[in-house]
C-alpha cells in the first residue's frame, strides 16, 4: 500500500485557548470535572450522572439521578412546538440534519420553555425573602402580585395547548417529592401557585395551572442546577424530539412540503398565505419617485405597517 | 391602486419573455377545497389537551413508570422499548459523547456566547459543528450499510469487504480507523463494553475487519476512532445513521451549553469592531488606492468568457484567491425525490 492510503494525520493543536474548569482532551483521555470519562462509563455511571458531573462537578445521590432521568424524559418529547415546527420547516430545503436541529434548540426563548428566566425569577425573590426577612410564603405572595399588578404573566403558569393543565407538571411536583427531593424552590413554587390561584379566583378570572417550566424548572434547581444550566438540560434535550420529527419528515415526507401532487394541501402550498397588507398598488416611475416618496412619507399611512 | 396593469416597466413588456407578465393576476391562491386541509402528519408523535404521547406510549406514563431520556431516545426513534442491555449501552456512549474539550463544538459555542446571547444560540451553534468531517455519522453509517448489504448479497466475507470499503475510502475523515486514538483506549473500551453486554452485532464485526484492513493497508499506525467505535455500536442498537448523527450532536451540545455558561463568566462579551486582525496575519493583495469612480472602465475587468478556453483561464486563475470559492467543489445533491425507501 503507497503512501498515499495513509491517513492523514490530524492537527492537534488546540483551536482555541482558555482557561476552563469544565475538562481536558489529551491522546490518552477526555476528562470533565476531574473524571476520565471512559471511566466514568465502565464504572456504571448514567448519562444523567455525567450531567450533575459537567455542570455541578459532583456525583448526584440516587433520588437526584432519578428526578434528572424522569425530567429529561418527559420534557424531550412535545409533538406539535415551535421547536419541532422549526425543525420540520427547515428541513424542508434538505440541509444537512444538524441544521434542522440547531435551529428546533434556538427556538427557546422567552416564551417556549424559558427555563433560565423561570430561574432567575426564583433567586431574585429567595434573594429578596432573605434580605428583607420574609418567609418563602410571603414572598411568594409578593411575586405574584408584583407580576400580576403590572400585568405581567407569571412565569411557570399556564400552557396555550395544554390549557387545563400540562401533562408533564403536577407529576414532577409529586415525583419531587416522592424522592424527598424537595427544596426551597418546589416551596416557593408551590406557594406561588397557591396566591396565583387564589388572586385570580377572587378577581373571577378561569384557573390556569401550572406548567412544565414552573415544575420542571423548580426540580432542576432543587436539584443543584442554576438557572442557565436548567434551560441548556430543558432546550437541549427537547433537540433529540425535534431530530426524529426531522428525520421523519427527511425520509418520509416531501422536500419543499408545497408539491401539489400531494393528496393533502401542503404547509408550504401557496393557498395557505393570507395576505393582511396594502393593497396592491403600482409601481411608481422613477422620473416620479422623489414627489411620490415624499408625499408617501408625509401622509404618515405608511406607519401603521411598520414592524 | 393606480393603474395595476400599467405598461414599459423595465424589460417586463419585452417579446423575449415567454409570457405577458404586465396582465398577470394579483391577489393570494384560494383555498384548495379539492384536497383536505394541511395538518401535522407524524408517526413521531401527538399530543391533546391531555396527554403528549410518542409512538404511542404516553411520555408522562413512561417516565412515572421508571423510563428515562434514553428509553426515550429508542421510542422516538425505533418505536421501541430499548432491552435493558441496550439502554445500558446507549448510557455509556452518551457519556463519551458529552464533552471534548475545547474542539469545534465548544468552540463555536464560546464565540457565539461572546456576542452575549440566549444559551439556546449557541447549544444550536454546537450542533452546526457536526459536519461530515467532525461528525460523519451518516457518511460513515450508509457507507457501512451499504458495503455490509453488498458482501451479503455476494457472499463475500466480511474481511473482503471491509479491505474494499478501505481501499475506497481510506481519506475519508469518517472511515472510523485513524491515529487519533492509539494512546486512548476509550473506543476499543466501547467495543468490548457492547460485546459484554451482548448488544454488538453485525455492524461492530463488521467494523474490527475494517480496522484490521487499515492498518494492513496504511504505511503508519492506525486503529479505531471514536467515530468507528460509537457509529458501529449505535448501528447495532438500531439506529439510522442519520439518528445516531443528531442523536452525538445533540448529546454534545449539553457539554456546549457548559462552555458557554463558562464563557461568559470568566471572559465576558466581544463589542462589534473590537477584534483586530494583524497585517502579519494577512496574506492577500498589498494596500493599493482606490481607483477615481470615474476612471472605472479604466480599472474594472468583465468577468465574462467567451469561450470554453477562456472560462478555463478565468477559472483556474480565479481559484487562486483564497475565499473566491473557486478552489472548492462539493456535490450537493437534489433529494426532491419525495418518500425514498429507508
Amino acid at each position: 500500500m503507497s503512501e498515499q492510503t495513509k491517513p492523514k494525520t490530524a492537527k492537534r493543536d488546540p483551536l482555541f485557548r482558555r482557561k476552563t474548569a469544565i475538562g481536558y482532551k489529551t491522546e490518552e483521555k477526555t476528562v470533565m470535572r476531574g473524571y476520565n470519562l471512559s471511566e466514568l462509563a465502565e464504572a456504571g455511571y448514567s448519562f444523567c450522572d455525567a450531567m450533575f458531573v459537567l455542570f455541578q462537578g459532583r456525583i448526584p445521590t440516587e433520588p437526584e439521578e432519578k428526578m434528572l432521568k424522569y425530567e429529561m424524559g418527559e420534557f424531550m418529547e412535545h409533538s406539535m412546538s415551535p421547536s419541532a415546527a422549526s425543525a420540520i420547516s427547515v428541513i424542508a430545503g434538505r440541509p444537512n440534519l444538524p441544521a434542522a436541529v440547531a435551529a428546533a434548540v434556538m427556538t427557546f426563548g422567552g416564551a417556549h420553555g424559558p427555563g433560565a428566566a423561570h430561574g432567575y425569577m426564583m433567586n431574585k425573590y429567595l434573594d429578596r425573602a432573605l434580605a428583607e426577612g420574609k418567609t418563602v410564603e410571603e414572598i411568594a405572595k409578593e411575586l405574584v402580585d408584583d407580576y400580576m399588578d403590572n400585568n405581567q404573566p407569571v412565569m411557570g403558569m399556564g400552557q396555550p395547548q395544554h390549557r387545563d393543565g400540562d401533562p408533564r407538571a403536577e407529576p414532577t411536583h409529586v415525583k419531587q417529592e416522592e424522592l424527598n427531593i424537595d427544596g426551597i424552590y418546589l416551596r416557593l413554587q408551590r406557594s406561588i401557585e397557591k396566591y396565583f390561584h387564589a388572586r385570580r379566583k377572587k378577581e373571577g378570572r378561569s384557573y390556569v395551572p401550572v406548567n412544565c417550566v414552573g415544575a420542571g424548572n423548580t426540580a432542576l434547581c432543587d436539584i443543584g442546577f442554576a438557572p442557565n444550566a436548567a434551560w441548556c438540560i430543558g432546550s437541549v434535550v427537547r433537540g433529540y424530539s425535534c431530530a426524529a420529527h426531522a428525520v421523519y419528515t427527511l425520509k418520509k415526507g416531501r422536500a419543499w412540503a408545497a408539491s401539489r401532487n400531494e393528496p393533502m394541501v401542503q404547509m408550504l402550498d401557496l393557498s395557505m398565505i393570507k395576505y393582511v397588507g396594502p393593497e396592491d398598488r403600482e409601481v411608481p416611475k422613477q422620473g416620479e419617485r422623489q414627489e411620490y416618496a415624499k408625499k408617501q412619507k408625509e401622509s404618515g399611512e405608511y406607519k401603521k405597517w411598520v414592524i | 391602486m393606480g393603474d395595476l396593469n400599467q405598461k414599459n416597466i423595465g424589460n417586463l413588456d419585452s417579446p423575449k419573455l415567454p409570457y405577458d407578465y404586465l396582465t398577470r393576476e394579483y391577489g393570494t391562491v384560494p383555498l384548495d377545497k379539492n384536497r383536505p386541509p394541511f395538518q401535522w402528519v407524524s408517526e413521531v408523535a401527538y399530543k391533546n389537551i391531555h396527554r403528549i404521547v410518542a409512538r404511542g406510549y404516553d411520555t408522562t406514563e413512561l417516565v412515572e413508570e421508571g423510563y428515562g431520556l434514553v428509553d426515550l431516545l429508542f421510542v422516538d426513534f425505533q418505536a421501541r422499548i430499548p432491552t435493558e442491555e441496550e439502554e445500558q449501552m446507549l448510557n455509556y456512549i452518551m457519556i463519551l459523547s458529552l464533552e471534548d474539550g475545547l474542539s469545534l463544538p465548544a468552540v463555536l459555542a464560546r464565540t457565539v456566547a461572546k456576542s452575549k446571547t440566549h444559551l439556546t444560540q449557541a447549544c444550536g451553534a454546537s450542533i452546526l459543528a457536526f459536519g461530515h468531517a467532525y461528525g460523519g455519522y451518516a457518511a460513515f453509517g450508509n457507507r457501512m450499510a451499504q458495503y455490509l448489504e453488498r458482501a451479503k448479497a455476494e457472499h463475500k466475507p466480511l474481511s473482503g469487504a471491509a479491505e474494499e470499503l478501505v481501499r475506497a475510502h481510506h481519506r475519508d475523515e469518517a472511515l472510523g480507523v485513524s491515529d487519533l486514538m492509539l494512546k486512548d483506549p476509550a473506543a476499543k473500551r466501547m467495543i468490548a463494553r457492547a460485546e459484554k453486554l451482548g448488544v454488538a452485532g453485525e455492524n461492530v464485526a463488521f467494523m474490527k475487519e475494517v480496522v484490521e484492513a487499515a492498518k494492513r493497508l496504511s504505511t503508519s499506525e492506525v486503529d479505531l476512532d471514536m467515530l468507528g467505535a460509537t457509529a458501529s455500536v449505535m448501528m447495532d442498537l438500531g439506529f439510522t445513521p442519520e439518528a445516531m448523527w443528531t442523536i452525538i450532536a445533540i448529546t454534545r451540545s449539553f457539554g456546549a451549553g457548559a462552555h458557554f455558561i463558562e464563557e461568559v463568566e470568566r471572559e465576558g462579551f466581544t463589542r462589534l469592531g473590537e477584534t483586530l486582525t494583524p497585517p502579519e496575519d494577512y496574506d492577500g493583495p498589498a494596500d493599493r488606492s482606490v481607483p477615481p469612480i470615474e476612471e472605472r472602465d479604466k480599472h474594472a475587468q468583465p468577468a465574462q468568457a467567451k469561450s470554453l478556453e477562456e472560462w478555463k483561464e478565468n477559472f483556474e486563475k480565479r481559484k487562486k484567491l483564497p475565499a473566491s470559492g473557486f478552489a472548492i467543489v462539493e456535490e450537493i445533491e437534489d433529494p426532491r425525490n419525495p418518500k425514498k425507501a429507508h
